[in-house]
């Protein structure tokens, strides 16, 4: 294992932070309305059209964005190397689908109760994602369970319950979808198609703290990623526990994307392709690998969002649309023009 | 896209003759000189067959066809979007009806290679809704019935219009969907309701009938009006939805409100009533009670742009 180089370590990230930065200035400015920066700045807080459409629509949608964005592809990273598949993906891992059919009962059932956050001094937020949220938790348990072979957590296992469990929700939804009346059926769908549009900063803080948190802890188990992907066995000759290690990734990302699908819905693509693209660029070193992705993610779907807003104007298109439209072809010639030098994967 | 019945009754007399043309193939090979036993696919079609006076020849509807009350009781064939053929064949209709703006030109195809007469009506604007009511009436054998549901039709949209007539137009927001914010837009008949309720229609230069719209375009487009229709799940606090959103006059003035009904969404006989009732929020002050028996119209003459 080769020692970490420091000095690439800053440069990729010093650069790719900068243009994160960039990025979310630069599409909190981009948009199909034109804005008045003067008059946005002038009296934030009066009824100011300029300034509510920079602070309340704009900026909270970029920052999830960049959360979502980043998070996923972190996540991504972590689930190839984990199951040692080029095809994982947060969308494969079961949770996503228990967030989807959370996030459906809450909307047949629930869907105007607010929670207050404190005694409403917060705001309020929706049970929408809440309920988003128990689904996911409730998955990842189901899922480890059915995942364990001989005690442990088993990656084959963990991949074919995940997609398996995936499409029995899948089914599920369509279910709902077909016996709820034809307007709430319209709702539903759009709601599956997954969106960053929010004007709530408090949702947008939750997103970021759990992200924030779940992003470190992956950090920190870096070296041992680099060492699984060796193989298991080899893993555990270098003194990596193993099972530990499967086991607490599970958790850690089942919670991240649980929390990212409550409030954005499925947004496909970013956590399949941002880790590759990365790895091409970066090289396999996944405490370099790791924080890169996590930006580079940021800058794409922040991009991808406000072309969403902007290509169909003033239509907005569902983001997942742009990020598989645009980030596919990109990846493939990539992988094309890696192809021509040495093996891509 | 203003409508007036004199000017309506030239291209109407036009559509009905090809419409006539179209069809006169299968009146004829019936034995009964007119259908008997129609199979409805969509709830608009369904309210239309009741309001003619035909809800006795019906056979079978969709499972979304909830009005009148009698259409509950009816035999089901499926979805609107997805109607059952097998449940359809099984009722033994010589006419099925449906509409070209969904799945059913599909369906009529395999309909058709199975012997069934199947008709599809166009319900984009308010004439092709106003057209098809008097197809459908002839097509069973009553004209008369179309003639007087669509003049009551047009009286209904006719009050309504010399009541705001005086108002200005009140750029409004009609969404059919919260999260995310689905609306109106144009080339959709819900878009000339909101003109002829006297308000104009935020989304209304887009080109696709229904569409996602960020809340900044929103914003930048100040409605005066924003009315909730509902698809979708949302029911309660519409304002609360919009509080944070102050630069809005519609929030500002309180004038957000919740008005979900099949009168507006479906393109039905009912239009006209619901056309009514978005009129009343659009322009709350045209409809004032003081007003009732003066000359229609001259209650917000006054009212302030």
């Amino acid at each position: 294992m080769k020692v970490l180089d420091r000095r690439k370590m800053i440069l990729v990230n010093g650069v790719l932070l900068i243009l994160l930065a960039l990025s979310v200035i630069a599409c909190a400015l981009l948009g199909p309305v034109r804005l008045d920066l003067a008059r946005a700045w002038q009296n934030i807080f009066a009824a100011n059209s300029d300034a509510e459409i920079l602070f309340r629509a704009r900026l909270p949608r970029v920052l999830l964005g960049v959360a979502i964005g980043g998070g996923m592809a972190a996540c991504g990273v972590v689930l190839q190397a984990l199951l040692s598949n080029p095809l994982a993906c947060p969308q494969m891992l079961g949770v996503s689908g228990g967030a989807s059919l959370g996030g459906i009962l809450g909307l047949i059932f629930f869907p105007n109760w607010l929670l207050p956050i404190a005694s409403g001094l917060l705001g309020e937020i929706s049970w929408v994602p809440l309920a988003a949220f128990l689904g996911a938790l409730l998955s990842m348990i189901f899922v480890y369970r059915f995942s364990l072979f001989h005690g442990r957590l088993h990656p084959y296992h963990l991949l074919l319950s995940g997609v398996i469990f995936n499409a029995f929700i899948a089914a599920v939804i369509m279910f709902l979808n077909s016996i709820v009346d034809f307007y709430q059926a319209q709702g539903l769908l759009f709601w599956l198609m997954g969106s960053l549009s929010t004007r709530a900063y408090l949702t947008v803080a939750f997103i970021w703290a759990y992200i924030i948190f779940g992003f470190l802890w992956l950090w920190s188990k870096g070296l041992s990623l680099n060492l699984i992907t060796l193989g298991e066995e080899a893993a555990m000759q270098l003194g990596v526990e193993t099972a530990a290690l499967q086991r607490q990734i599970f958790v850690a990302s089942s919670l991240m994307i649980g929390a990212m699908v409550s409030v954005s819905g499925m947004i496909g693509f970013v956590g399949l392709m941002v880790p590759h693209v990365m790895r091409l660029i970066v090289g396999g070193d996944h405490r370099l690998l790791l924080p890169a992705s996590f930006l580079a993610g940021g800058i794409f779907l922040c991009w991808a969002d406000t072309l969403a807003r902007v290509l169909l104007a003033p239509a907005e298109l569902p983001v997942g649309i742009v990020t598989a439209f645009f980030g596919g072809p990109f990846f493939l010639y990539l992988l094309y023009r890696e192809g021509g030098k040495k093996p891509a994967l | 896209m203003s409508y007036r019945p004199k000017i309506l009754a030239a291209p109407l007399f036009v559509v009905s003759l090809i419409v006539l043309a179209a069809h006169a193939s299968f009146v004829q090979a019936t034995s009964a000189p007119y259908p008997q036993r129609i199979v409805s696919l969509s709830p608009s079609v369904t309210e239309t067959l009741f309001a003619l006076g035909f809800g006795n020849r019906i056979v079978g509807v969709t499972t979304y066809c909830d009005y009148p009350a009698e259409a509950r009781k009816l035999p089901k064939i499926g979805g609107f979007t997805n109607p059952s053929l097998e449940a359809i064949v099984g009722q033994r209709p010589d006419l099925v009806i449906g509409v070209n703006e969904s799945s059913h030109p599909v369906k009529a195809r395999e309909m058709e290679r199975l012997g069934i007469k199947v008709a599809l009506i166009s319900v984009t604007s308010l004439n092709d809704i106003l057209n098809s009511i008097q197809s459908i009436a002839r097509w069973l054998g009553n004209p008369e019935a179309g003639e007087k549901l669509t003049q009551k039709i047009a009286r209904q949209i006719d009050a309504v219009k010399k009541r705001v007539a005086p108002a200005p137009r009140r750029a409004t927001l009609l969404a059919v969907g919260i999260k995310p914010l689905v609306a109106v837009g144009g080339k959709n008949f819900i878009d000339e309701l909101i003109t002829l309720a006297g308000g104009e229609n935020i989304a209304g230069q887009a080109a696709q009938p229904w569409l996602n719209l960020p809340a900044e375009y929103v914003i930048a487009k100040a409605p005066r009006v924003i009315i909730e229709a509902g698809m979708g799940s949302e029911r309660e606090q519409p304002a609360k939805r919009w509080q944070d959103l102050k630069s809005i006059p519609a929030v500002k003035e309180q004038r957000v409100y919740y008005y979900r009904s099949d009168k507006i969404l479906r393109p039905g006989p009912r239009i006209g009533e619901g056309l009514e009732e978005i009129a009343r929020l659009v322009h709350p002050e045209c409809f004032a009670e003081s007003q009732r028996g003066l000359n229609p119209g001259s209650g917000c003459e006054g009212s302030r742009p």
